[in-house]
């Protein structure tokens, strides 16, 4: 007797119910799926049931998708191709009855759980804001292979089925009902019932009315030549974004491009062999993992207690940058006032302008609507006192960074504020620690280090300062949750995490280039390798002067296997400062950039492969990221991993930095920086005693910790 | 009952119409000037009950503008907000409301305030033209719609100014010019006399830029914002009598006085006041800026409204038992020279008394330098719908910085009304 599925009838409509025991979220197992056969069939073999409803017990959630785990726990293409081909079979005797069937959809229809719902013949669900549909397979390096790929498509159309694939879309109920995804929505309170009075209008019959089309449409699906641009322009596309390192989408085109309006048993066929090459790949496992650790990551308690923080209410900003105006959009846009303070109106006017210019963008994207930004932007005041600070809840300071200078901030910031007041620091470099110990209750002192661009940039840095409570922790990871962002929590040591792998990256490109190998050739390797900006690029866009003072901060800070590179002081000295300037290592006019005649080098020292390029810019930071597990500057792999994907782009299709180093093996790692320390620098390149453990035992740093 | 506090209160520069605030619409205006004055007040907007916001022309796309000023400022949802108008009193009216609110026990804390965008009164279509835009959205055929486009004249694409409108009242016919010019000949006051006064005006808000800042926030004006306003505009530096002299009477052009020079200006603004009972204002731990004594409107002749402050005055004064001389600070709101004279006179004049005030008795004359101290309307511009509630908030500034106890606000108001009211303060 099945324990997850659970039929019964009302008045001659069969309804299925889903309700995975034990557990909050309703995923779909190989088990399940055997328990709904073994349903379904014996539906099949009855005559007196003139409709079905296949619902979901748990709030929210109707099936969130297939079990990953089962995914990630292909081997072989032919368990791929096996278990695409078992879930499809099951799928099909359920297209097959020949009574109408109704998904009926409260909540999460993902993946596999939505491939269910494309399998019966109309589909409703609920206005609830919880109802999410979508095929999102792309985003872990596979794709729907449990009927997806060919049905909805077929179901939709050609070009909205594509890129609903393509870009893994998750809908909103409202989204789901425009795309021709779901049929119709009842209101949440009466879903079942309106389900039930919807199947039974059908009146035992399944057909549906064909799409209407209109001209455009029907030029681009229903002839070669319109499917043929359709294609092509989906190739650019993927190509141009993924640059080539996810095969997924690929498969996606080439499947479609293959089966679109031509649905037989063979189409089904086809999508479980490239279900089962994508299976199979690296890349797919790696996105597998990344995603469970960003999941974990949302969530993850880090003081180990339950505090209950109230929630922030107002905000405020000091320093009116960039980086102050970026925040300042970002705290709006969740609705929470905000002030910000400069000492000149420039520049608060120039927050003003940061704030407005994020918000146009969204506007063009469709992500706000023109009524939302006005509201949103009247949400942000400025200011040239400390006016409106003293009842706010959180205080983010982004001025210069002068250790000075913040200092003062902080200890006025202290005098005026409420003792229940955060006071946060956006320092990329400095200490917390000597920062709190300016300000009255130091206990609520903390470092929030955004990254830049402030909307885009996934990732928050929280620094723990040797004084911070775990009150103000919990507060403050709370609040960057409630800003949309993934936390991590790093102890207050010089470049926290990020900029303390980030420099010794940029500051080997830096004595690569003075080895001898042009910038643009540094730059070319790296982005072969995943970075979505080669180091000497990135040098310019953060600014050098920036990037020297920070990399200074960090050769102070840990000495000579941090020495800045001579170049960057030349290039500094000579008045380059990058982007911002239109001249660093490149000069830049408009999109273009041309390496910089300026920078002069005289080539010193042997020549070094492209190979051992990439190897010295990456291991150097395998290095340092076991010196900071080693310090306990954080306290996992996967938060080297998080931070490093989330904060700098480093390939997701590689799951960060560390697993990318057990993925080469410590032993060939370790084997590599000695040859280095050797040949090149002792002091850049020794290892650090954790990776010669490790690499000993040959463990991993996932495996040996 | 119970003595209500004027709290704190912010204004944003006022500014001449079709220049600077161009592009800001009341609701905008008045959202900026309400979260600046929380901002001050480091008041949670959660525990303003309600926003009272004058306005006389609302903005057609943003009806009960406090609403969405209350909104826009961050203020909750399950929070109260509506918009009056007593014309030219509007900003007064929010203020008077407020305390009748609070009195009443309907609310304990209320913002109230101003916001007008003169800038933005529309040009209206005349109710012929109106028409037949109706009947053309209707017509279905092709046939029967070019038969309406053919019922258009030239005359009926001519625009109306709201404005215009707005400022002429219907019942007496005469535009607020042609009542100031009825004041002039009725009182004989001449325009020497009106365009020193008006240049007086200019001169003080010259020479009280700096304490005038206190009062104001800068606004950082959109789209770019590089520009940020921190002054009014409206005032001319180094203007001359002879200047002023030559300007041509707009609303009599014969036997004409009042000119645009000695005239308040068209002009956009907000205003905000916090406002709450004075025991809660102490028990919060604010020091407050003073308390409203009293208050009072009057009714007159339409044809004759810059009378008002002469009838309102008398009003307070007889409710507060209060006489003239007890007051030692005075705005009474420059619509035009001609009007505040003309007040200052009939105040002080028997046959006037006789006739108008109860007790038959004048009430005394008012010091030029004690009015009006630091500018009024003919310099700064007068937002309709904000100007009495900046001038209670620039009189109790005033008082405090001299130490006054007393201070009396007043204006005349379109349609033949005027509004008074007595501030105090503990030295």
């Amino acid at each position: 007797m099945s324990t997850a599925w659970k039929f019964h009838e009302e008045n001659g409509i069969g309804i299925l119910t889903f309700d995975k025991p034990d557990t909050e979220i309703n995923v779909l197992s190989g088990q399940h799926l055997g328990e709904f056969r073994d349903q379904v069939t014996a539906i099949a073999a009855r005559r007196d049931l003139k409709g079905l409803l296949i619902t979901s017990a748990k709030p929210r959630i109707f099936i969130a998708g297939a079990d990953i785990n089962e995914i990630n726990g292909i081997v072989t293409e032919k368990d791929a191709f096996e278990k695409a081909e078992q879930g499809k079979q099951i799928f099909q005797v359920l297209e097959d009855l020949n009574i109408p069937t109704v998904c009926v959809i409260n909540g999460a229809c993902l993946g596999g759980g939505y491939e269910l719902a494309l399998a019966c013949s109309h589909r409703v669900a609920s206005f609830s804001d919880n109802v999410k549909i979508g095929l999102p397979e792309v985003n872990l390096g596979i794709l729907p292979g449990f009927g997806g790929s060919i049905r909805l498509p077929a179901l939709v159309g050609l070009t909205r089925g594509l890129s609903l694939i393509l870009a893994g879309k998750i809908n909103s109920a409202k989204d789901a009902l425009k795309n021709g995804m779901v049929d119709k929505l009842f209101p949440e309170k009466t879903l079942f019932e309106d389900a039930l009075s919807f199947a039974r209008a059908l009146q035992g019959k399944k057909s549906r009315k064909p799409r209407k089309k209109d001209a455009m449409t029907a030029f681009f699906e229903d002839n070669f030549i319109g499917r043929g641009l359709v294609f092509r322009r989906a190739r650019a596309d993927v190509a141009k974004r993924t640059k080539g390192f996810y095969p997924a989408p690929f498969e996606v085109i080439h499947l479609i491009e293959k089966t679109y309006g031509k649905i037989s048993r063979e189409s089904y066929r086809l999508e479980s062999e490239h279900f089962s090459r994508l299976g199979t790949t690296q890349v797919s496992k790696n996105l597998i993992k990344l995603f469970f650790m960003s999941e974990r990551y949302k969530k993850l308690a880090w003081t180990g207690t339950k505090i209950k923080t109230a929630p922030v209410k107002k905000v405020g900003v000091i320093g009116a940058g960039v980086m102050g105006g970026g925040i300042a959009q970002l705290v709006s846009n969740r609705n929470i006032p905000v002030r910000v303070k400069d000492i000149q109106d420039k520049a608060l006017g120039g927050a003003l302008r940061e704030a407005a210019s994020i918000y146009k963008s969204g506007l063009k994207r469709g992500k706000v609507k023109k009524f939302e930004m006005e509201r949103k932007m009247a949400l942000i005041s400025t200011g040239l006192t400390l006016q409106g600070f003293r009842t706010s809840d959180m205080v983010i300071e982004a001025v210069v960074e002068d250790l000075g200078i913040k200092q003062k901030v902080f200890k006025e910031l202290g005098d005026l504020c409420g003792s229940q007041t955060v006071l946060a620091s956006n320092t990329s470099s400095l200490s917390v620690t000597q920062m709190a110990a300016a300000a009255r209750h130091p206990e609520r002192v903390v470092g929030l280090h955004f990254f830049n661009p402030v909307h885009r940039m996934p990732l928050i840095e929280i620094i723990r300062a040797a004084q911070t409570s775990n009150e103000t922790l919990e507060r403050t990871v709370q609040f960057s949750r409630q800003l949309g962002k993934t936390v991590i929590v790093v102890k207050d040591a010089p470049g926290f995490l990020v900029n303390r792998l980030l420099l010794p990256y940029l500051n080997e490109a830096a004595y690569l280039m003075e080895s001898g190998i042009p910038a643009e050739a540094l730059d070319r390797i790296a982005e072969e390798f995943g970075m979505p900006m080669g180091p000497i690029e990135l040098v310019d866009q953060v600014g050098i002067d920036v990037g020297y003072k920070v990399a200074h901060i960090l050769q102070e800070a840990f000495g000579a296997r941090m020495k800045v590179a001579a170049i960057l002081e030349t290039v500094k000295g000579q008045g380059l400062l990058g982007k911002k300037s239109g001249k660093g290592f490149y000069v830049y006019s408009g999109k273009d950039k041309k390496p910089n005649p300026e920078v002069r080098i005289t080539a010193s020292g042997p020549r070094v492969s492209q190979e051992d390029a990439l190897k010295r810019m990456m291991y150097i930071m395998i290095n340092e990221a076991a010196r900071c597990l080693e310090e306990k500057v954080v306290d996992s792999p996967a938060t080297v991993d998080i931070g490093m994907v989330m904060g700098t782009g480093f390939p997701p299709f590689r799951a960060g930095l560390l697993h990318y180093a057990d993925s080469v093996g410590l032993v060939k790692v370790v084997e590599d920086l000695k040859r280095f320390s050797a040949e090149v620098s002792r002091d850049r390149f020794e290892p650090a005693p954790l990776l010669v453990d490790l690499a000993a035992k040959n463990k991993g740093f996932y495996t040996g910790l | 009952m119970k003595r209500i506090a004027i709290v704190d209160g912010v204004r944003t520069p006022f500014i001449k119409a079709w220049t600077l605030f161009d592009a800001l619409p009341a609701q905008k205006l008045g959202g900026m000037c309400v979260r600046e004055l929380l901002e001050r007040t480091d008041f949670d907007p959660a525990k303003v009950d309600e926003v009272i916001m004058g306005c006389v022309g609302q903005p057609i796309d943003a009806a009960n503008v406090a609403r969405i000023i209350s909104l826009y400022a961050g203020i909750p949802v399950d929070k109260k907000a509506y918009t009056v108008n007593r014309n030219c009193a509007s900003g007064f009216e929010a203020v008077t409301s407020a305390i009748e609110k609070i009195q009443a026990g309907q609310n304990e804390v209320v913002i109230a305030g101003g916001a007008e965008s003169m800038s933005n009164a529309p040009l209206t279509f005349s109710k012929e033209a109106a028409g037949i835009f109706m009947e053309l959205s209707r017509a279905k055929s092709l046939g029967n719609r070019l038969a309406v486009l053919s019922k258009f004249r030239l005359k009926h694409f001519q625009p109306v100014a709201a404005l215009q409108l707005a400022l002429t009242d219907p019942v007496c016919g005469l535009n607020m010019g042609q009542t100031a010019e009825v004041i002039a000949k009725k009182f004989g006051i001449s325009r020497e006399r009106q365009d020193a006064f008006a240049l007086e005006s200019h001169k003080r808000v010259i020479a009280s830029r700096e304490k005038l800042r206190e009062e104001m926030m800068s606004v950082a004006l959109p789209q770019k914002f590089e520009k940020f306003v921190l002054d009014d505009n409206g005032v001319r530096e180094n203007l001359t009598a002879e200047q002023l002299a030559k300007l041509k009477p707009v609303f009599d052009r014969h036997s004409g006085s009042v000119t645009a020079g000695n005239s308040s200006q068209i002009t956009d603004g907000a205003c905000a006041l916090l406002v709450m009972e004075e025991e809660k204002a102490k028990s919060l731990g604010y020091e407050i800026l003073g308390t409203v004594a009293g208050y009072d409107y009057a009714g007159l002749e339409p044809s004759e409204m810059g009378l008002g402050p002469a009838f309102a005055i008398e009003k307070v004064l007889r409710r507060t038992g209060l006489a003239l001389s007890d007051i030692q600070l005075f705005e009474i709101n420059e619509a035009f020279a001609v009007q505040v004279l003309a007040c200052i006179e009939a105040m002080d004049c028997k046959k006037f008394a006789e006739k108008n005030y109860p007790g038959g008795k004048p009430l005394g004359r008012i010091d030029l330098s004690l009015l009006n101290v630091n500018g009024g309307g003919i310099a700064l511009g007068h937002p309709v719908g904000v100007s009495g509630a900046r001038l209670i908030m620039t009189c109790l500034r005033e008082m405090k910085r001299r130490g006054l106890q007393r201070g009396l606000v007043s204006l005349c108001i379109g349609g033949g009304q005027g509004g008074a009211l007595i501030l105090e303060r503990n030295a």
